[in-house]
């Protein structure tokens, strides 16, 4: 019998080997942040509003009406006068871009931002095992993440994926898959780089719902290096807890907000419909009903429960006004008990304002990204990295601390994910050198007063002021 | 005289010499157990059943050794079975047909280019020779926006052409499977040359009301390799998500592509690239383990595009005149067969039997150690696979691929008949050649089949299927009503 017993050993042994190996691939599978870095383009590019104004005389197929609601969109947009822009648009060649007008853009971007990310971070490209690049409105052949490839003479067994047209959500697409990878592959090194095509996208005719994506983009991009490598957890700045992606295409409504098309003279632009508020909003409590549960402590989902029941209850009865106006949808749920930081998407102020409203958030919460809308603009994409990278300035993000990132894009989607701060951080990446003056006294644009008298012109008199 | 007959025994000898080495080394385990089986069967049977009877009785079985056993047992297979990495099956996949209606003779062709290069008598020339020596036949198609003198590739267009042909392929596919479009988790769309806003991926969801929880994932600018590399990633998502379907579409939208200038080295894409799509139903299901196709085995990746030369080969640029068209290098079969070189040194380790991996082993110890001028031993792939689908890049590629590869005509028989038939389709062209193997009825259980795609920038990927089961004809594809008339064959030149 001792025979049995010490051969009944050797499976046993076996057995918690294999255990054993199940739990530590379980703990390779984290995804972490080592290091990110946003784009500054350099100052030549800085435009404000008077420049803004030049742009839009330039335009020869604009007339009054249009001049006043661009002026008007532009002035109360949130955006400030710091931000950057194409360089074609000094050129004054937009309504013509060239093939290499986009390239030389995104080349001067990631020359920039990848450089320096892989300098501060001490990998050599040689290292890097997945290559994710999503710029939307750009596509071209070889892709962008070829470009990369060959600029950093990186490895032939790289994993590379060129995501496009994902709108200003696919940053977090990216990270889906960054994340998917990593479950399936040990020790990896992944280089995400997200960022927005301008120069080939202007739009060059005078339909009001196109005009306003040209005067809403701004220059930006970000380029962040993740690893799965759970020996470089120390160095790690974040770990992502979850992510939840919401695409309501189903919805007609929702699909047709966002169009890239032709207007009646032919020339490309992207129509955005009035319906976009709703879309966003429906997409948006689609995702938080799908993420909070994985976000929010027991005890608040418990309360919050509670709490619905007894509305529901209330109102069976009849104790609470049936016609109690509604106003802007709240979920109820205090967010803050599981959230410290909330990375929201720059889209514009509307955006920002809607989120607050629903998620019940103070002006200290919604100060990053306000501050990223006045000062960089509506970067597409690379909005979020931009807003973390002013809460680290600010040094608000101490070990422990949760951020949760929510996006929309075109199609309609609304992502979100949450990440957990690994350790103290306090680097500040863009913002290093100007936060100190952040927030402003005041966010009114200067030129309200300058633009304002245009509300007052009447269409027939009406004539190009020279200055 | 030189003496041929001894030459001629001593290559049959030899290949029977090289027939049984293989067999040898290739089941080389089951060689060494038989004997050992033999031998404990022989020992049983000399014991006699009496003398087993007292074994089986001498040892003793507690009731809860008994259990712990059996129980330990039945852990160790549920653990091993879990940790084994989920099996990647194919269902099914649906090519897309173009209508008679886009149909590009070389008549209208070789007329549309007189029409629209009226000015450049040399460019008509240059397109007549390349279509000539292209290998395709009288049934490729543009799509209609192309087919308008001039041609009209509005953003409009584009959309409809990628309504026409993505529509079709996943209408085709949700028939001959009864996949039902609430049960799809994972989309994929890869299409290199066109990215409206929102995504082709959003078209799809909002087509066939997706659920809002889908994972989707728009590739794009990837090149006529997309397709494979939207298998890998696919294959990645798969592996991580249980009890999933993924569909992934491959696809080539022409329209806003066509080059309208008259540089002679951009229109040679003008004379190749034909409209074609597919879609593809992958899943990890366990319960469509019986109906599925075929079984993912590798999908290997080689990107050389650390190399400049490699990089440039395939270029999007404009020419002096700012028309935007693809230029395709002189060093493109070059590059290819290095870019296959590349690849075949990871996938030869996973695919090839023993026997060749030592033979390759040996050849290259004895480089290394005894003499340098011994020649390389390219391993012999046909061992390893039944079937070959090499993209359909042009004749070029597929006769530098068969002779790099040493593949027969019949293996490269698919790649050269969608060429001729349906054209180059970029990324889904693979599918069109796997079709074509399928209908002809040769595609058994246990067959595998190489897939081979190369792309810009400069990729080389391949993936490895192995068949589930035999496939009957008709397969209800692209080829149905013309596999008769294949294989034709394709001349060196076809005068015009």
């Amino acid at each position: 019998m001792e025979l049995f017993f010490l051969l009944l050993c050797i499976p046993i042994l076996y057995l918690f080997f294999i255990l054993w190996k199940r739990v530590n691939d379980s703990r390779d599978q984290q995804c972490y942040i080592l290091d990110y870095q946003c784009y500054k383009p350099s100052d030549d590019r800085m435009v404000g509003t008077e420049f803004c104004g030049e742009v839009i005389k330039r335009n020869k197929n604009l007339g009054l009406n249009e001049y006043k609601f661009l002026l008007k969109a532009v002035v109360s947009s949130g955006i400030g006068e710091q931000t950057y822009a194409p360089r074609i648009m000094f050129s004054g060649r937009e309504e013509c871009p060239k093939l290499e007008d986009g390239i030389l853009e995104m080349e001067e971007f990631f020359c920039d931002s990848i450089g320096k990310l892989l300098s501060r971070a001490g990998i050599s490209p040689q290292e890097i095992d997945l290559l994710v690049v999503n710029i939307s409105m750009f596509a071209a052949v070889p892709s962008l993440s070829s470009r990369i490839i060959n600029h950093y003479k990186m490895r032939s067994d790289i994993k590379s994926f060129n995501l496009t047209a994902m709108g200003c959500s696919a940053s977090v697409i990216s990270l889906d898959i960054i994340r998917n990878v990593f479950k399936s592959y040990k020790n990896k090194f992944a280089l995400l780089v997200t960022s927005e095509s301008l120069s080939p996208n202007w739009y060059a005719g005078n339909n009001r719902s196109m005009i306003l994506a040209n005067c809403l983009f701004r220059s930006g991009g970000c380029a962040i290096l993740l690893t799965n490598n759970k020996a470089l957890k120390h160095k790690a700045m974040f770990k992502l807890k979850c992510l939840v992606r919401t695409h309501h295409g189903a919805i007609d409504e929702s699909y047709d907000c966002c169009v890239q098309k032709e207007d009646d003279e032919g020339r490309t632009g992207f129509h955005l419909s009035k319906t976009l508020p709703k879309a966003a909003t429906r997409s948006l409590v689609d995702n938080l009903r799908t993420i909070t549960p994985k976000i929010l402590p027991f005890r608040e989902l418990l309360r919050f429960m509670v709490v619905s029941l007894v509305k529901k209850w209330n109102i069976r009865h009849g104790s609470s006004p049936k016609g109690a106006p509604q106003g802007p949808i709240k979920a109820g749920v205090n967010f803050k008990s599981g959230v410290e930081h909330f990375c929201i998407h720059t889209g514009g102020k509307a955006v920002i304002d809607g989120i607050a409203a629903s998620l019940d958030l103070s002006d200290y919460d919604l100060e990053p990204a306000r501050m990223t809308l006045h000062r960089y603009g509506n970067t597409s994409a690379s909005s979020l990295w931009y807003v973390l990278a002013y809460m680290e300035a600010k040094k608000r993000l101490k070990k422990g601390d949760r951020v949760f990132m929510i996006s929309f894009g075109a199609g309609f989607k609304c992502n979100s994910c949450l990440w957990e701060v690994t350790r103290d951080l306090g680097d500040g990446n863009v913002w290093k050198d100007e936060v100190h003056r952040f927030p402003p006294k005041t966010l009114v644009n200067p030129y309200m007063e300058k633009y304002g008298w245009i509300q007052d012109e009447d269409p027939s008199t009406f004539k190009i002021p020279e200055d | 005289m030189p003496p041929t007959l001894p030459d001629f025994s001593n290559s049959v000898n030899l290949k029977y010499v090289k027939l049984g080495y293989h067999y040898l080394v290739d089941h080389f385990l089951t060689l060494t157990l038989t004997p050992v089986m033999i031998g404990i069967v022989v020992e049983i049977v000399r014991l006699g059943p009496d003398e087993l009877l007292n074994m089986w009785n001498s040892v003793h079985f507690d009731l809860i050794q008994l259990l712990c056993s059996s129980f330990l047992l039945v852990f160790i297979a549920t653990v091993y079975f879990m940790s084994k990495p989920r099996c990647i099956y194919l269902v099914d996949y649906a090519c897309y047909k173009p209508p008679v209606t886009c149909r590009v003779p070389f008549a209208t062709f070789m007329e549309h280019s007189r029409l629209i290069l009226s000015n450049n008598p040399k460019s008509v020339e240059f397109q007549m020779r390349i279509l000539e020596r292209s290998g395709l036949g009288e049934e490729t198609c543009l799509p209609p926006a192309i087919h308008y003198i001039p041609p009209k590739p509005t953003m409009e267009a584009a959309r409809g052409e990628a309504e026409v042909v993505i529509f079709s392929a996943m209408d085709s596919l949700f028939e001959k499977t009864g996949l039902k479009p609430k049960d799809i988790d994972i989309l994929i769309v890869n299409c290199s040359l066109f990215s409206p806003t929102p995504s082709l991926s959003a078209m799809v969801i909002n087509k066939y009301k997706l659920r809002s929880n889908i994972k989707s994932f728009n590739l794009s600018g990837m090149g006529c390799s997309a397709g494979l590399i939207s298998i890998d990633l696919a294959r990645d998502l798969l592996q991580v998500h249980p009890n999933s379907n993924a569909v992934v579409v491959s696809t080539e939208i022409i329209t806003p592509n066509y080059y309208q200038g008259k540089e002679r080295a951009m229109l040679l894409p003008n004379c190749l690239f034909r409209m074609g799509g597919a879609a593809i139903l992958l899943s990890n299901r366990r319960s469509e383990r019986r109906r599925a196709k075929y079984r993912l085995v590798h999908v290997v990746r080689t990107h050389k595009g650390a190399d400049d030369k490699a990089y440039r080969c395939v270029f999007e640029e404009e020419d002096r005149e700012g028309k935007v068209g693809i230029n395709l290098s002189k060093d493109l079969m070059a590059i290819a067969g290095e870019a296959l070189k590349s690849n075949i040194t990871t996938i030869g380790p996973l695919v090839l039997p023993g026997s060749e991996q030592l033979l390759f082993l040996l050849t290259l110890i004895g480089r290394k150690i005894f003499n340098p001028k011994w020649k390389p031993y390219i391993p012999d792939f046909k061992m390893a696979f039944e079937h070959f689908c090499i993209h359909a890049g042009g004749r070029a590629v597929i006769d530098e691929l068969q002779k790099n590869l040493q593949l027969s005509a019949e293996h490269v028989e698919a790649s050269r008949m969608t060429l001729h038939r349906f054209g180059n389709t970029s990324s889904s062209s693979l599918w069109y050649e796997m079709n074509y193997i399928e209908s002809k009825g040769r595609m058994k259980k246990g067959d595998r089949v190489w897939q081979i795609a190369f792309g810009s920038g400069f990729k080389c990927n391949s993936a490895v299927w192995k068949c589930n089961r035999t496939i009957k004809t008709p397969t209800g594809g692209p080829w149905d009503d013309c596999i008769d008339r294949y294989p034709v064959h394709i001349p060196e030149v076809v005068k015009l």
